[in-house]
This record gives C-alpha cells, structure tokens and sequence, in this order.
C-alpha cells in the first residue's frame, strides 16, 4: 500500500504538480477539470485512466493533442469503466507473473464518465465492473444532461428541467421524471465505498477519493459539474452554483462503506432554499410561471424528503 | 501543428504525452517536464478569451482558491505562493476572479487588449461596504 | 514458472473448441475477458478451467455482455499483454463496435469465433453470417477447416497479430458444432515448442509503462481520421501478407503442417473449382477425388485468410480453371453473396474469366451433402461444356419448396 499524500491545507495542495493539462477544448468554467484536477492531484502514485465517450472525452484527446500526463483510454461511450477494468486485469496478471515493467509502483485505476454515459448507456458496464469487485475508482462527472450532444435528457436530468429532447413549451415544464438514484443503486452493489462529491468542497472531496485510493475493490463517486453551457449560466459562477448545489442540499455530500455504513460528510450551516439553486439557472426558468411554482414547492419537499432519509440511512446503518 | 501524411505518424492514432522517459510526473514541474508536441500544454487557446483575469499581486494572500478552481491549469502556483497565470492556456472564464476572497480582490477580469500594468496601476479600491 | 505444464499424447481426440482452449493456454494468454454463447463457450469455459487446474497463470474476467469481453480485452491488450477472447453470432454482434475499436487501436487482440447463424430466426448452428459481420472491421481473420486447424491457427495469429510490425488483432473462424463440436485427430504440440512459437509477449505502448505514458483512442476529425485509416488498410495491405507466409513457413517447420492463405486441392490441372469455406472444404475435397474417378478435373480452393483478402493468389489459384462454384454459406441479403463478389472482383481485370457461379448453402447449420457437391461438379462440367454458365448466377441449394435462384 502505497503512501496517502499529505494535503492539510490549500497551500499544501497548491504544491501539486497537475497531470491533467490546460489547452484542453472544455468550454470555458466548465467543472469537469476542476474535478478531475482535484481527483488526480489527490495522489502522487501513478495513475491508469480511460474516459467514456462526453465532454471530458471528445475535449482532451483530440488528435494530435492529449491533455493527459498519465496513461488514458478512450474506447466507447459505454466501456470506460470495462477498459479499466481490462487494464486492471493485465497489471494484475504482470504482477503474478512478475512482468511488470515497473514493479514497484502502486498504480490507481480511475474511469471517467459523464452522467449519460454512466446512468444510461454504460449503466450495465459500470454494474459488472462494481459487482466483481475490481481494484478501480469510477467516477461520474453528473452534469445532469447529455451536454457533450447538446442537451439531451438522461436518466440523471432532474424534473422541471428543460432539455432538448424533454423541453418546456407552451404545455410543458420540460423533464417529467426524477433524478435516479445511482448512488444508491450503486450502494447496493455492497462494494466497498461509494461517495457523492462536490468540487467547491475540495477538503470533502480529497479526503473522499483518498478513502477511495486507500480501498482494495470497487469505488463508486458521483461528482456534481454544474455545466455552464447546458444549466445555463455565467461561466465564472461555476462555483457559485457548485456551492447551491451543496448548501440547497439538492446534492447532499456523503458516503456508503461497504453498502451499509452511510455517513453524511456536509452539513451546511444555513440552508439555502432550492428556489435560490433553481433560479441561478436559465433551464429552470419557466418553473417561476405562476402556473409551475407548485413544482418550486414540490422539489423543496423532495429535497427535504432526501435529505431525511438519508439522515435514517446513516443512523440506522443498514 | 503541421498536417502528416498516412505514412508520417505512429500506428493506432497513439499519443505520447512527453518526449523520452519520465520517472515522477507527479514529482516534476511543468516547466521541469519535456512534453511532447502532441501535449496540449504545448498549446494555445489564448484566442478564445475576450475577457482576461489581471493579477495583482499586493492583495493576494496566496489562499490558492483561485488555483483550485481553475478549470484550465491557468493559476500558476509554487512553493505555496500564487505567482502568475498561464495565457496561454487561460479561456477567461473569470471564476478565479469570482473565489478570490481578497479586498480589493488580488484578480479581475478586463478586456482582453487591456494593458496589465495600466489596470494594477488602476486597480479598486477597498470596498469598505464589503468589509 | 508457477505453473503445471501438461503432457500432452501426440494425437489427442480434441473437438475444435477444446483444440481452442489448448492452444490459448500454452500460449499463456495473460488475460480472457468472455461471456459465453454457444457454441463458442467451451474455449474461454476451457481457460478457465486450465487456470482452476493451474495450467495458465492469468486473469479469467467473466464480464457481463459480449460488448464487454471486447471492451475488457481492449483495456487489457492496451495495458500491455496477451489477450484473447471467443464468442459467436449474437454475441459478436453485440461486440461489432468494439471490434474496429481494437483494430484501430492497433492492438493484437485473439478472438476466436465459433461461427453460427444471426437471428432472426434464432438458430445455435453453424453458418457464416457472423464472419462476414466483421469483414470490414480491420482485423486480420483466419479460417479453420477442422479442429486441427483451430488450434494451430491460433499460435500462427499471436505470432503475426504480435509482430510490432504489424499490431493489428487477428480472428480465427472455425465451424460452430460441425469443428467446435466434433471430436477429431489433432496432432499436438508440446507446452515448451508451443509457447517457444508464440514467444514472450513483446509491449508496445502499453499503458503500464508509467514511464512512457500513452493515450489511446483520441478522436480524429475530417482532417486526421482519413490518413489513420490508410495506414492502417496499408499495413494490412502490405504487411501482413508476407508476414503470414512467414509464419506459416516457421509453423511448418516445427510441425510439418503446412498452411497456405489460399488452400489449394487437386488444383494443378483442374478444370472445375469449387471455392469455399469451414469444414465444407473438407468435404468438397472428397467429392472432388470422387469425381476425378468419373473423369471430371475437379479440384477445390479453401480460403484460409479472409483478410487481408489474397487477392493474387486467388488469381494464381484460379487462372487456369474454367468453372468455379463459389460457396457462400450466409444469407446475401439482396446481393450476389460476399464471397462470390469478392473473387468475381479479384478476377474482372485479369485474362482469365472462368465461368462463375454463386451458390447460398447450409444457412442455420443445414448440412452440405456429397450429393449437393456431386450435383454442382456435374453442373459446373455442364458450364463448361456450354462455354457459358446454363443456370442463373445465385443458386440456393439444400433449401426445400420450389428452386430458387436470381440473377
């Protein structure tokens, strides 16, 4: 087991030497590097990456230019959790068979995916992968909508937002169903750590994926990017909306051990109302019609609702 | 970078991220690293900006937020101090500029022509509102 | 090493996908990521097996879909190891978009296919419709005629498929039931010689070598995309030809079976030619010495490299013939079938023009008769006796209800 990198404070994480490079052709304050930043900067081991077909994908390698200094995969838009899971197969077979070029190292294996390529299209992929264990991180960038083709509903879209295949319109608020709960069906596959983030909580999040590199078997972490361009806002309040989406507890902050031991790693001090989270974004805007408040007040209750539960979830430990 | 023919590159459409061998990345600078032509720190989008962050160094107090949530690797850090940005690689999102905590803050956005030392020269005062 | 070795007898009584599974162990395949579907299960079943048994040190991953075993085998093979997979039909449909992937990428990926028919209808048995899903895709793709076939064949495509100078995955047909199925004679080769063929495995960018790292699976637009395609139907094109022949030419020198790309039976004077595929060359080369002891010349041509498609040694194989039948066992799906139009192209500009004819055969696992290939020998003597071909160019054969053919 390979050293967990000191990182007490800002400062210190500041010394990190970045392995994930500017240049890259994500829109401008788009959350996903931040993540990825904070992900990869939380190790000094070595890092084995792949990527599912999105926005982090398509913007980071195209030829003749990589943004990754570590290994990367790109296969499809279902199969970045597989091909990781492939990789991690042959180091593991090169360690048996002692044949591997550098045998001292202690590699981290991470796939990356947005919240179409994970929740619906690579759902089946990730499942296998988490079920049998392998010794891999996987990690959703959930921008909540299929950014990377323009703004499509996904499984992970949340109700009341407008996306172009489930717009509002003269007789429509837009997406009709809720949120799945990938965190929770993750969870159940009882693999030994799954963990919701968020990049504006960088402590919470470092210490999260630490854990995550520390755990022998499957890792599961759903990270919240708030996308400028599909959630319709300023680019320079990606971090602003980060912050909602933490403190509106729209996306609570907490983790699943083994499947069981649910711990909530947030807790705002002063609640921000979701209408303020709502209103920061232009996909909710047709929601403040007087004839849709009521879906203002519903998704307060859900959020209320959620957070409840997840408050039994942690006391009970079950 | 100069359009190869078929028979001019390497097989598989691979990409190598530095020249030569590399021992730590994770331990190895940017400036202390040989990346390759195809590394995309090689490359430019300074083009995209048509606002850009001027940094003012008297009021910054080195907190690394702007460093953080920098999506673009654009806040150049050492040794725990915030020295500067990469133009070349910033896209002028302005979030830098939006988490500096710092009054005046130690970053703001302007035109992208604007000259750098007119504006520190310039630079806001204290919001005594703020404070 | 950690391992057993395994004494093997000189002849074994292997089926096709046992012969298969020997072969993937004493190569030592470092990694088989599969899903079962028959009748191909039996190989990745017999690999892991040999590692329960500790024959094979490496990692058996059962994933979830045929999708999957592709995708892990490519995360796998780019890692910087040996890898090697089996499916058939619908699972290789299933796996079609991962397998330009891998070829793109230039891995050398084994997969072997135990061939059998697409649905719908749905039917387990043996024909070529799943080979000719992937014609297209960029791999190199060997055809065994028996089981002996499926098991050296598989040491010849790790030596080639490996070579850095060619990188590119190789597949390996074999006939599902009819050679999967079907216990045979295999003459065997013994762990050390076997593994000593294949050698160590040689990484080219792999993944793993932290101090070199590599990104694979960039995406290419308008202005890259069309030059990587080239250089890849290039090296297919110019490559491995000769390298194929080269290790063809080694394997006979260690075994004393000789393989060519395009097999030739009783061709050097031959007036009559049927061209086919699997096992029915075997039983076309019985006909055929049937049918020299009536008189006809008749000879047989068996493709054992699909592609690269050898195109001048189809001609070579063909110049001098005056009928050929060319058997294509998949449904063409409103065309002349793939094979029929492949070796019509190979011959349009040269000066030989024997008379072809197309013949759909077998689909769903339908057997090819001695009577069938009797009937089309006798038909192709007719041909020639008319100078021209009497029949219409796509003839169905051993499909009941009334005759049908088109063109």
């Amino acid at each position: 087991m390979s050293e967990i990198k000191k990182i007490k404070n800002l400062k210190e994480f500041s010394t990190s030497a970045d392995r994930f490079e500017g240049a890259n052709l994500l829109c401008p304050g788009c959350a996903h590097s931040i993540i990825v930043r904070e992900i990869l900067n939380a190790t000094n081991d070595d890092l084995v990456l792949s990527a599912s077909t999105g926005c982090l994908e398509v913007c980071t390698a195209v030829y003749p230019y990589t943004s990754w200094d570590a290994s990367w995969i790109h296969i499809g838009f279902e199969n970045s959790s597989t091909a990781i899971a492939g990789a991690e197969s042959m180091y593991n077979a090169l360690k048996t068979k002692g044949r591997l070029k550098q045998p001292d190292r202690n590699p981290k294996f991470i796939a990356f995916g947005g919240d179409g390529a994970s929740y619906d299209i690579g759902f089946q992929w990730i499942s296998g992968c988490m079920e049998r264990n392998h010794n891999m991180m996987y990690v959703v960038l959930d921008n909540e909508v299929y950014a990377n083709t323009g703004g499509q509903r996904s499984s992970s879209t949340p109700i009341g937002s407008s996306a172009t295949t489930s717009p509002s319109g003269s007789i429509s608020y837009g997406e009709k169903m809720n949120k799945k709960d990938m965190m929770g069906i993750m969870a159940a596959h009882n693999i030994p750590y799954t963990a919701q983030v968020a990049p504006n909580k960088w402590k919470d999040m470092v210490k999260k994926i630490q854990k995550g590199f520390a755990t022998e078997g499957s890792v599961f972490i759903n990270a919240v990017s708030p996308c400028t361009t599909e959630w319709k806002f300023d680019p320079k309040d990606t971090m602003m909306l980060t912050d909602l989406s933490t403190d509106s507890l729209v996306f609570p902050l907490y983790e699943v051990i083994d499947g069981k031991e649910w711990n909530i790693t947030y807790r705002p001090k002063n609640v921000v109302p979701v209408e303020e989270y709502l209103a920061a974004q232009g996909r909710f805007k047709h929601l403040f019609k007087d004839e849709y408040k009521y879906l203002i007040k519903e998704w307060q209750e859900r959020v209320d609702e959620n957070w409840a539960y997840l408050q039994r979830r942690e006391e009970a430990r079950v | 970078m100069a359009k190869k023919g078929w028979d001019e590159f390497e097989i598989g459409a691979m990409l190598r991220s530095f020249d030569g061998s590399i021992d730590d990345i994770a331990g190895t600078r940017q400036e202390d690293r040989t990346y390759s032509e195809n590394n995309s720190y090689k490359a430019s989008v300074a083009d995209w900006r048509l606002i850009k962050p001027v940094f003012n160094k008297d009021y910054c107090i080195d907190c690394q937020f702007c460093w953080i949530y920098c999506p673009d690797v654009s806040i150049i850090a050492r040794d725990k101090k915030m020295i500067g940005i990469d133009m070349d690689h910033c896209k002028g999102c302005g979030i830098c500029v939006e988490v500096c905590p710092t009054n005046p803050k130690s970053l703001l956005m302007f035109p992208e022509q604007a000259e750098d030392e007119a504006e520190i020269a310039s630079w806001p005062k204290k919001d005594e509102e703020e404070a | 090493m950690a391992f057993d070795k395994m004494e093997l007898r000189d002849v074994e009584v292997w089926d096709g996908n046992h012969a298969a599974a020997q072969a993937l162990r004493q190569a030592q395949v470092d990694v088989v990521a599969a899903y079962p579907i028959t009748p191909s299960t039996p190989i990745v079943e017999g690999y892991a097996q040999f590692k329960a048994d500790n024959y094979v040190e490496g990692e058996f991953v059962m994933v979830e879909s045929e999708h999957a075993a592709m995708s892990g085998c490519i995360g796998a093979a780019a890692a910087g190891g040996r890898v090697a997979t089996a499916t058939s039909s619908q699972g290789l449909a299933l796996m079609v978009e991962t397998l330009y992937q891998a070829s793109g990428m230039r891995l050398p990926i084994i997969l072997n296919i135990v061939n059998r028919a697409l649905a719908a209808p749905l039917n387990v048995n043996g024909d070529h419709s799943d080979m000719y899903l992937c014609r297209d895709s960029g791999w190199i793709q060997f055809d065994a005629f028996s089981p002996q076939g499926a098991y050296d064949l598989n040491f010849i495509a790790f030596k080639v498929s490996e070579d850095h100078g060619i990188r590119l995955p190789s597949i390996i047909n074999q006939d599902g039931f009819m050679t999967s199925h079907t216990a045979q004679g295999v003459t065997t080769i013994t762990d050390d010689d076997a593994y000593n063929f294949v050698g160590k495995f040689k990484p080219m960018n792999d993944m793993l070598d932290f101090e070199h790292p590599v990104t694979h699976g960039v995406q290419t637009e308008e202005d890259w995309h069309f030059e990587h395609k080239a250089r890849q139907h290039s090296d297919l094109m110019l490559k491995v030809s000769p390298k194929i022949d080269e290790v063809f030419a080694n394997f006979e020198k260690l075994t004393g079976r000789k393989y060519s790309q395009v097999e030739c039976y009783d061709m050097e004077d031959a007036d009559l030619c049927v061209f086919c595929l699997g096992t029915s060359v075997e039983t076309a080369r019985e006909v055929a010495t049937e049918m020299r002891a009536k008189g006809l010349k008749a000879g047989v041509v068996g493709l054992r490299v699909i592609r690269p498609f050898p195109f001048a040694q189809i001609i070579e194989a063909l110049k001098d013939v005056k009928a050929v039948a060319i058997l294509d066992r998949a449904s063409p799906g409103g065309a002349p079938g793939a094979m029929y139009n492949e070796i019509a192209g190979a011959l349009y500009n040269t000066e030989y023009s024997p008379l072809l004819s197309g013949y759909i055969y077998g689909l769903g696992g339908r057997d090819l008769t001695k009577a069938n290939l009797v009937d089309l020998y006798n038909e192709l003597q007719t041909n020639v006796d008319a100078g021209k071909v009497t029949t219409q160019l796509q003839q169905f054969i051993g499909v009941r209800g009334p005759k049908l053919s088109f063109l």
